[in-house]
């Protein structure tokens, strides 16, 4: 039996007054009343400056906000600020705004989004968080004109980061996802990010929107699917990154549940299209291939190697039973190590979450239980991240960077091997 | 002896019959480009009364006659070098009588060129002006020892001039010309000059015509520190000009030439004291650009910005004529866009604009000629049809100048496209004779034969539009669909209401309209008779298709 349509007859009207457009700017929200206003006015300034000619609607999907958000939108008068007697775009700027249901949810927002961008039969579309404080009309553009112009299927975007900003992307997402699926994409977990009407129309079509990764992280799944489609993937330097990344923040066991849930389900999900791929190759770059900017570090990172103490500790009949014992008993052993000797070794940190992720796939414990197991070993390894690099420059940081990816994929047959192999003892 | 309310019903009509501009149909035509008929390959006022009865059939109930003075001819007689006479070529002053007659007897009326701004400088005014500085029409021009004077001044025919001042070798002074350089333009702030503009003036409303349309109304005066257009000074000789007019010739219209934003030509309406009529040249590229960008916001835009006009003036619409389709009323982004999309072979660019007739612009698709056509006849104005257009005549953009939308008319499929019985090498210009566009496939003779031709359309929308005051007269309220491809409205004059609704888009659409204002009308198709749904509560729901367009008379019945 058919799945009944999750858009209603309402939202079907007003993408019927907009008809075929050539871009689409979605924005999910909830309660962003009080920069919805910015977001829109940036993003219509973006349109006037780079697509006057162009059919565009920017599409508001939200989640049931209890201010004013969708009013901010739909009522924010387009700026004028063009050349002559206040003309501006060419053709109507449309703006849509519908409310998919009473509570936010990542995966429908984007759902929505596409199925939107599928009817309009747009060619462009990008997805911007009404939460980016320093969004300028140049990011919007860049996100949409390679997809536009240069016929690429997705596009991640590219941040100048501050050194110790987005530590779960650097020291994890990007390598492993990097070795795994042999595309070199940094940012595959962003607010941001731009992807094709055709690139839109594969996603909808998967039957996966139930599955959670998919509801929490549909950004990096519909990276992983242009990646394991083949599809034309670049990568474009947007600026600096205002909002706090998933790194050292408190919310690092959410962040961990969702973003490394989000990619182990991943290679599940795609396993015939990484399994034989070896080494990893860049994509198209525009812009400068990153940037960091100096930062003072966190204060206090003793506390997680505490945290990595006990967990380890508390954890080990869990960890017993996802690592192998070799591994197991080298991550006991230098739990046991002064703060001050502590280091988390490149291989033994690869080996560690290969192990993770075969028996993921071997569902060795319920897999929820098992990434969680994840976060006290980050946070072992960001103590040891913080300690080596506390005083490096931003081009150490970024070479040792590159000896981890370099590391993943060294490992790579090893995951292989823990991937078709029995499960562990 | 007539009753007090015979009297004022007679005062009603004649003030009506005095606004007849508001309710015309202008067919603009070149004499040159019409019909021949003494064979010399140039067209004449006696060709052009013998073909006074398709105008008529046509349905059009005015024309505007180009330049038809003796003329050098170096800009299509824009550069008169006699404004009481006609030129040899197109017949006598007598043949020019005849004509107007023929034309009045059929309830035509007819509007004629006033070059004011400038004369050719063949002109014996020039020649005497030039020929000494004591001479005393020296300064009926404008002269200068420098070149130097209101810099900063915009050159208009960009393409061919690189100053608005040319040094005259006889007098060793420089004169000042807005347009070609063969054009001097005369000194208005002489008296002399205004006077002898009135006399002739006089001379055609004394011989019968119904009014002038004032060529580049805007540069008439010069004033140091200034863009040298539209200055109050100006306006005053406006503003007497129609006072001599209003007094010793009622009901003559007056019409101005001013390519300029809509803001600044509503100034030459005044109080209702100035023209009568003046041109919406912003509005004309905005319909183009709409329907390639198939979204009604630039029309919408342009008309938002179109101030109010005293209750006796109206504004002048069109879509094309026998300048280029100028593009000096947008934006650079705008102009770009024209280009790109209307004129790819930069041979079909000119000046700021497009040299193209309608139908090729619109590649020869038939819905599209036919949606501007309805845009141009239920708009707000009296709208120009400029000749040819009406059977879809095509251009040759490598003629020169813009002569390839001045090519002869197109009559029948044989000798010269019936034009003229010249040998063809005779002819003023080559006829369009192409496969697509030539005088074999498109003429006037095959178009009458068939019902269904552009030409017998164009009747049947004349005719419809002729029949309700609605459109000439009427107010306009724009209804904004949420559908941005389409373009609706209603005209409303007492109690005739009109729903105009415009598919602008390549493709079918469906739009719901907001019409509870109207509830419990029927909407009358226009052209087919046929009653449509009573209009209720809730929003009235039409799919038009590809370009299509809907004219309904809404009843309530």
């Amino acid at each position: 039996m058919a799945e009944e349509t999750f858009l209603e007859d309402d939202f079907l009207r007003q993408l019927m007054s907009v008809g075929e457009v050539d871009l689409l700017v979605g924005i999910p929200s909830y309660n962003n009343a009080a920069t919805m206003g910015q977001t829109v006015e940036t993003i219509e300034e973006s349109f006037q400056q780079n697509f006057v000619r162009d059919r565009v609607v920017i599409l508001n999907v939200d989640g049931g906000s209890s201010d004013d958000t969708r009013n901010v939108l739909l009522q924010r008068n387009e700026r004028r600020n063009g050349g002559h007697r206040g003309l501006t775009s060419l053709r109507t700027v449309h703006r849509v705004s519908w409310t998919y249901g009473s509570a936010p949810s990542s995966g429908l927002a984007v759902r929505t989004i596409l199925a939107a961008a599928d009817l309009l039969r747009a060619k462009s579309c990008a997805i911007i968080s009404p939460t980016a404080g320093n969004l300028t009309p140049s990011w919007v553009a860049n996100l949409l004109r390679p997809i536009y112009r240069e016929r690429f299927d997705y596009l991640a975007p590219l941040y100048a980061r501050n050194k110790f900003q987005g530590l779960l992307a650097r020291n994890l997402l990007y390598p492993m996802s990097r070795a795994v699926f042999g595309y070199r994409i940094r940012e595959l977990y962003s607010d941001e990010w731009g992807f094709s009407g055709r690139l839109a129309s594969q996603c909808l079509d998967q039957d996966v929107w139930h599955e959670e990764a998919v509801q929490t992280r549909p950004e990096a799944w519909m990276g992983v699917t242009a990646i394991s489609a083949e599809l034309n993937c670049c990568q474009y330097f947007l600026g600096q990154k205002a909002a706090p990344g998933s790194g050292a923040g408190t919310d690092i066991v959410e962040a961990i549940r969702q973003a490394v849930g989000s990619l182990f389900w991943c290679l599940e999900k795609y396993e015939s299209q990484w399994l034989n791929r070896a080494g990893s190759q860049t994509v198209p770059t525009f812009g400068p291939d990153h940037e960091l900017c100096e930062e003072s570090p966190p204060t206090n990172p003793e506390k997680f190697f505490a945290m990595f103490r006990s967990g380890v500790n508390e954890l080990e009949p869990l960890l017993a039973s996802i690592l192998t014992r070799d591994t197991h008993a080298q991550v006991k052993a230098i739990a046991l190590l002064d703060a001050d000797k502590f280091r988390f070794a490149n291989e033994l940190w690869v080996r560690t979450l290969y192990e993770f992720a075969g028996s993921y796939h071997h569902e060795v414990l319920n897999r929820d239980h098992l990434v969680q197991s994840v976060v006290p070993l980050y946070r072992g390894l960001l103590y040891s991240f913080l300690m080596q690099h506390a005083n490096s420059s931003a081009d150490e940081m970024e070479a040792d960077a590159e000896q981890l990816g370099l590391e993943f994929e060294r490992q790579k047959p090893y995951l292989v091997e823990r991937w078709k192999g029995e499960k562990l003892r | 002896m007539l009753t007090k309310t015979q009297q004022e019903s007679q005062a009603l009509v004649q003030q009506t019959e005095n606004l007849w501009y508001k309710d015309a149909v202008i067919y603009q035509l070149h004499v040159r480009t019409f019909c021949d008929s003494n064979g010399d390959g140039i067209g004449d006022f006696r060709g052009l009364t013998n073909r006074l009865d398709y105008l008529q059939e046509l349905g059009i109930n005015a024309i505007w006659l180009l330049p038809f003075y003796p003329s050098p001819l170096r800009d299509d007689g824009y550069d008169i070098a006699d404004y009481t006479s006609v030129h040899p070529s197109y017949g006598s002053l007598q043949d020019f009588k005849d004509f107007l007659k023929a034309a009045h007897d059929r309830r035509i009326r007819v509007i004629t060129e006033m070059v004011v701004n400038h004369t050719s400088d063949q002109h014996p005014w020039f020649q005497e002006a030039r020929s000494s500085r004591e001479n005393p029409k020296r300064d009926w021009y404008v002269w200068s020892e420098t070149d130097t004077r209101y810099q900063g001044v915009r050159i208009i025919f960009v393409d061919t001039e690189m100053s608005n001042w040319a040094w005259d070798p006889i007098s060793k002074s420089y004169y000042w010309h807005r347009f070609f350089n063969h054009q001097p333009d005369l000194n208005y702030d002489n008296p002399a000059v205004r006077e002898a503009m009135w006399e002739v003036m006089k001379f055609w409303l004394d011989i019968g015509v119904d009014g002038f349309r004032l060529d580049a109304v805007p540069y008439l005066i010069e004033r140091d520190g200034t863009s040298c257009e539209n200055l109050p000074e100006t306006h005053e000789i406006i503003r007497d000009l129609r006072k001599r007019l209003d007094a010793a010739y009622p009901g003559k219209m007056l019409l101005a030439e001013a390519n300029q934003w809509p803001a600044d030509v509503r100034s030459y309406f005044g109080n209702g004291d100035e023209f009568h009529m003046a041109f919406h040249f912003p509005l004309m590229p905005r319909m183009f650009m709409a329907v390639k960008l198939e979204d009604r916001k630039p029309i919408i835009e342009i008309l938002e910005q179109t101030p109010q006009i005293p209750d006796n003036c109206q504004w002048c619409i069109f879509l094309r004529n026998h300048d280029e389709l100028t593009l000096e009323m947008v934006t650079d982004v705008e102009r770009d866009y024209m280009y790109d999309e209307y004129a790819v072979d930069k041979a079909m660019r000119i000046n700021l604009g497009i040299r193209r007739r309608l139908a090729p612009m619109m590649e020869n698709d038939r819905r599209r000629v036919e949606l501007l056509t309805g845009l141009l006849l239920s708009m707000p104005g009296t709208p120009i049809i400029y000749y040819g257009d009406e059977i879809g005549m095509g251009d040759n953009v490598y003629l020169g100048d813009r002569n390839g939308v001045r090519t002869p008319m197109q009559w029948n499929g044989g000798w010269n496209a019936g034009f003229s019985s010249a040998d063809p090498e005779r002819l003023y210009s080559p006829l369009i004779s192409n496969a697509v566009y030539g005088y074999q496939a498109i003429n006037v003779d095959s178009q009458r034969r068939s019902a269904h031709s552009l030409l017998s359309w164009t009747k049947s929308v004349i005719q419809t539009r002729n029949a309700f005051r609605a459109f000439s007269r009427g107010s306009i309220e724009f209804l904004n669909p949420t559908n941005h491809r389409v373009l609706a409205y209603v005209r409303r004059l007492g109690e005739e209401k009109i729903l105009v609704v415009n598919n602008l888009s390549n493709s079918a659409q469906a739009v719901e309209l907001s019409l509870q204002q109207y509830k419990g009308h029927i909407p009358i198709e226009m052209f087919g008779r046929n009653l449509f749904p009573r209009i209720g509560d809730l929003p009235y729901l039409l799919t038009l298709g590809p370009y299509q367009f809907f004219w309904f008379r809404l009843r309530r019945i």
